[in-house]
């Protein structure tokens, strides 16, 4: 690496317009065709969400299966307002309880896995390696197994039935902190150590030089999230009906049966649309970030 | 980090400021995850009773719980060296699929974003409410209520190519059976390791675009060649995600293994919680060796970039 560092210094002022490698045209193609293959098998499940939400009713139950629709409708979406309009609890309710969970999840474990992965990653300081540790350990238990003592917890704590059992669990879960730190940990110090010259706190390196740094981890960290906390029926914790998630409603209208094929269809269309939305506007928002701007050697 | 060893209230003032980013998560984890680890390992070291009228009394029986799970229960060794044998197969490959798929994702083309939503759709679909969804329209796909059609349908999906011809013809070549049965075992999941690699591949894409991009524009002004930059750029810069990536599919295959599956049978189907608690910590201790053993050896060749 010294050595590309002391021509880096060389060539400071060149510039390549652009940066792509040498690749013969044969190699592309067939790297090409690879993707294109595993693309097609991988997209055919949505292709088959998006056309069965369209499908009418007798297009549903057809023998042999066709994937593509035939005559598109919208009458799978009228039903499902029909069956969200007749529930006990408003529907925008449950939209609402979804949003709380999501959110507050998918942002204070975003948050509080940074705040801990900075320290881990760049100072020192005793019980550092058994703390780290003891992260590692705890992802490797299963937390299937767990959910008796995890109830006795949340009971114990008093915030059974409450929004708050879902989400603080899922902030302080080890997976975030454990990928933050991964990524703090390829950020030059010297970016550190220059701003603390120039007396920034240990809080605003974080916020404005560390976080920056590292937006496609966080980024990454909260797609993962947002699926997980998205996923997360609650049926476990919450009993209030007007406290449960959308997802637990939608399982419910789904699990009514053939009766309601079509409601269900535009129900998985719904559940799996939020998430990819989710994800293309967290990929777009990944830009290269320079990691050495603003360092000279 | 170059701190003077003489300046104590210094450094004792860094370790505070390191305690208190630290502490918020910490409080959650050591209330949330630490003590239902304890209250894990308590009860895989009794024999737990539900009270009828609510809450549960405890019994210290020692090593009791071990001694019946490998001494006496039927299948577990057995589930657990299959779990451990599977996960041994898929995680060196789903690494290196995610890795290759990443470096093809990370280029630029039209429609890239769409293309990685495409490959990260296994792990949204896999939530429990699309899957249920899913499996209705599967089962009116294949006819609904009756079950001649689904028949039809699994006769019909029965494989044309006849693997064990191929296994044969690979071992009369005189390859070691070992690597047969690896590479078989291998194109057997294909779908699987796909599926399970698209967080992985959202990992390395993040890690890939962490590259500062002077570092490859000095390696084209040097002349290096494609795989020459892919060789000494690329993969040491990605080489600590390959861990991070490593200890992901470690813990993601052991989630829905078989030894967590017969975990939570045993546990709420028989309600022998201290057994359960036995299956579970015996198996994090097996995986927690294999990811020592694995993590030591990468973290050799691991290059930092500091």
């Amino acid at each position: 690496m010294a050595k590309t560092a002391s021509y880096k210094k060389k060539y400071r002022f060149f510039k390549p317009r652009e940066k792509k490698l040498n690749r013969s045209m044969a190699g592309n193609t067939l790297l090409f065709v690879i993707m294109a293959i595993c693309g097609f098998f991988m997209a055919l499940p949505l292709v088959m969400i998006v056309n069965n939400c369209l499908k009418p009713l007798d297009e549903l139950y057809q023998f042999p299966p066709k994937i593509l629709v035939r005559n598109p409708t919208l009458e799978n979406f009228t039903d499902l307002f029909t069956i969200m309009n007749d529930s006990w609890v408003p529907f925008s309710r449950y939209i609402l309880n979804t949003i709380i969970i999501t959110g507050f999840g998918t942002v204070g474990h975003v948050i509080l896995a940074s705040l801990a992965a900075y320290p881990l990653a760049k100072h020192e300081f005793p019980g550092k390696k058994l703390l780290f540790n003891m992260v590692v350990l705890s992802m490797m238990f299963s937390w299937t197994v767990t959910q008796i003592p995890n109830y006795m917890i949340i009971s114990w704590l008093g915030i059974n039935n409450n929004y708050l059992a879902l989400i603080l669990p899922a902030c302080s879960y080890g997976m975030g902190l454990y990928l933050m730190k991964q990524f703090m940990e390829q950020l030059p110090t010297s970016l550190m150590e220059s701003a603390r010259l120039d007396g920034a706190s240990e809080f605003q390196i974080f916020w404005k030089i560390v976080m920056p740094n590292v937006k496609p981890a966080w980024l990454t960290l909260a797609i993962f999230q947002f699926q997980q906390m998205w996923g997360n029926t609650g049926s476990m914790f919450l009993r209030d009906e007007q406290l449960k998630p959308m997802q637990f409603a939608l399982q419910q209208i789904s699990a009514g049966g053939t009766a309601r094929a079509g409601a269900a269809a535009a129900v998985t269309f719904v559940i799996a649309a939020v998430p990819i939305i989710f994800f293309l506007l967290c990929q777009s928002n990944v830009l290269e970030t320079m990691t050495t701007s603003g360092m000279k050697e | 980090m170059r701190r003077k060893r003489t300046k104590m209230s210094l450094t004792t003032r860094r370790s505070i400021n390191g305690y208190l980013f630290i502490m918020p998560w910490l409080i959650g984890f050591v209330v949330f995850y630490l003590r239902s680890l304890i209250m894990s390992v308590q009860f895989s070291l009794s024999n737990l009773t539900v009270n009828p009228g609510g809450g549960y009394t405890l019994e210290f029986v020692g090593l009791q719980n071990f001694i019946y799970a490998f001494r006496v229960h039927g299948s577990f060794k057995q589930i657990l060296t299959t779990s451990v044998g599977n996960m041994l197969i898929d995680v060196p490959l789903i690494t290196f699929f995610s890795l290759f798929m990443a470096i093809l994702l990370n280029k630029k083309f039209p429609g890239r974003t769409l293309v990685r939503a495409i490959f990260f759709l296994p792990v949204i679909l896999n939530s429990g409410a699309i899957q249920d969804a899913m499996d209705l329209a599967r089962a009116m796909m294949s006819g609904g209520i009756s079950n001649a059609s689904a028949e039809i349908a699994e006769a019909a999906s029965g494989s044309g190519v006849s693997i064990d011809y191929y296994i044969q013809m690979f071992s009369v070549l005189g390859l070691p059976d070992v690597i047969i049965e690896y590479v078989s075992g291998a194109v057997g999941r294909i779908s699987e390791i796909i599926n399970a690699s698209g967080v992985q591949i959202v990992i390395f894409i993040a890690a890939l675009q962490s590259i500062p991009g002077s570092m490859y524009e000095v390696a084209k002004i040097e002349g290096a060649t494609g795989y020459e930059t892919f060789w000494k750029v690329t993969f040491p810069m990605v080489m600590p995600h390959i861990i991070t990536n490593v200890v992901y599919t470690v813990v993601d295959s052991f989630a829905d293994s078989e030894v967590v599956e017969l975990a939570y049978d045993v546990a709420f189907t028989q309600n022998n919680y201290g057994l359960s608690s036995v299956f579970s910590l015996v198996s994090t201790i097996v995986t927690c060796l294999i990811l020592v053993l694995v993590c030591r050896f990468i973290q050799k060749r691991t290059f930092y970039y500091n």
